[in-house]
Parts: C-alpha cells; sequence; structure tokens
C-alpha cells in the first residue's frame, strides 16, 4: 500500500455568500382608511415629503398595495407594528 | 347634533336628541376587539407577531375605545351636554371611529364609498350600521380637518 502524503497546504476555498435578499414593508388597500389619513401616517412613520406619501397612497388606493420601505426585517418589522397600531392593513414580504 | 371647530383648535360635539347620544355610544359597541387580531393575521409566524405585538396592539386599541365611551357617558351627565375633542385627543377618538368602521366593513362588506347607496340596502340592521359608518366617516374627517396637528 502506499501511502498518500497529505498536501503541504490545504486548498484554499473562499466562499461567497450570498447577501439576504431585503425585506420590504407593503402597505394595503383597504375600503375604510381615508385617502389623506395613509398620506399623514406615511409622513408620521418614514419622514417621507407630502409629495411622496401622496403618491404612494394613490399608489395603494388603486394598485392595491404599495411598497413603502426595503431594508433589513427589524425594522421592517418594527415599521408594520407603527402601520398596524395607526390602523393600516401592512405586512413584511421577503423581496423577490 | 352640531358639530363645531373651537378656537383652540379642538372639534365640539353638541348631541341635541337621545338618537345623538345613543350613536356616539355606539362607536365602542361598533369597534371590534378583533383587530390587533386581523392584523397578526398579516404576518408570518415568524415574526412572533401574534405573541409579541397584538397584545401590545389590543391595549392600545382598548383605550381609545374606553377613552371615547368615558368622554361621551361623562358628557350626557355633565350640566353642560357637550364633548369637546381636543388636539391631545385626536388620535384616541380618531382611532376608535376607524376601529368601529373597520368592525362594520368587515361584518356588511359596504366597499368603496362611492358604490354604497343606503336607499338601496334591504335590511334594517346594515342600513342602521350604514348611516353610523357614514356619521363615523363625517367625524373622522372632520377631526382630520379641524383637529389633528399632523
Amino acid at each position: 500500500m502506499n501511502a498518500v502524503e497529505a498536501p503541504a497546504h490545504a486548498p484554499k476555498t473562499r466562499t461567497y455568500e450570498k447577501p439576504d435578499k431585503p425585506w420590504q414593508v407593503v402597505v394595503l388597500d383597504d375600503p375604510v382608511n381615508l385617502m389623506e389619513y395613509v398620506s399623514r401616517i406615511l409622513i408620521r412613520i418614514f419622514g417621507f415629503s407630502r409629495e411622496k406619501a401622496d403618491q404612494l397612497m394613490m399608489m395603494v388606493h388603486q394598485e392595491g398595495k404599495a411598497i413603502v420601505w426595503t431594508g433589513g426585517r427589524e425594522k421592517g418589522e418594527m415599521y408594520v407594528n407603527q402601520l398596524h397600531s395607526a390602523q393600516l392593513h401592512a405586512t413584511l414580504e421577503k423581496a423577490e | 347634533m352640531t358639530l363645531a371647530p373651537t378656537l383652540n383648535g379642538g372639534l365640539k360635539l353638541i348631541p341635541e336628541e337621545r338618537q345623538d347620544w345613543l350613536v356616539l355610544l355606539e362607536i365602542a359597541v361598533d369597534a371590534s376587539a378583533n383587530l390587533a387580531r386581523e392584523f397578526g393575521g398579516l404576518m408570518d409566524e415568524d415574526s412572533m407577531w401574534d405573541e409579541i405585538v397584538v397584545p401590545e396592539l389590543e391595549a392600545e386599541f382598548s383605550v381609545q375605545r374606553k377613552h371615547v365611551l368615558k368622554a361621551v357617558k361623562k358628557a350626557r351627565r355633565a350640566k353642560e351636554k357637550e364633548i369637546v375633542i381636543e388636539p391631545k385627543d385626536a388620535d384616541l377618538w380618531y382611532g376608535a371611529l376607524n376601529q368601529a368602521r373597520l368592525s362594520l366593513e368587515a361584518e356588511y362588506q359596504f366597499g368603496p364609498r362611492e358604490f354604497a347607496e343606503p336607499e338601496e340596502i334591504q335590511d334594517p340592521a346594515m342600513r342602521s350600521a350604514f348611516l353610523r359608518d357614514e356619521f363615523y366617516l363625517t367625524l373622522q374627517s372632520l377631526i382630520l380637518r379641524y383637529v389633528s396637528t399632523d
């Protein structure tokens, strides 16, 4: 039996981990919440300009939902918590 | 019922008839205690929403309902039969009204306002709920316009 010499150096391997996909805070439409109220809540929570808040609010109204924020899960959950506290229908989804 | 903005940024409600008091008392009745749990249903299990967030939301929503009920009962017993919604209480009133409207919508599915016509509603309970919802909506709009500080 021939002895197999161990290589002097273990082959170097480098693994690249894919960064986690970001999370999206999604506001959903409902027939109850007033459009003006939705805009005000988006400004209050996210600090959006009135123009951006109105734009996102209209997207919620016309398309049924709008992504209002993208980032880490923990912060996203904090935002959804604040949106629920304001009684807006919202959820957290992993970005596609 | 008379509704009027006050000079210090509030909104005064002056109920004049028995029905006025009843509709104000109905706000807390219509507001469902299940709303927080319904919001929890929008989140996945990993978020632990039901365990952590829902109890907090339930407590918060309960405070809103109790505030409105207490204010109406207190005004009904008082010499001056009026309620003033101060700016500091705007969120409590708006929230209680919103809870009531979300609950009524969940039960009756009125849909978007522009498609709903009260005279076409045959069921008396549903028609009554729709008219209460209309009143709550009016009150919310006035709070946003005259009282909210945002």
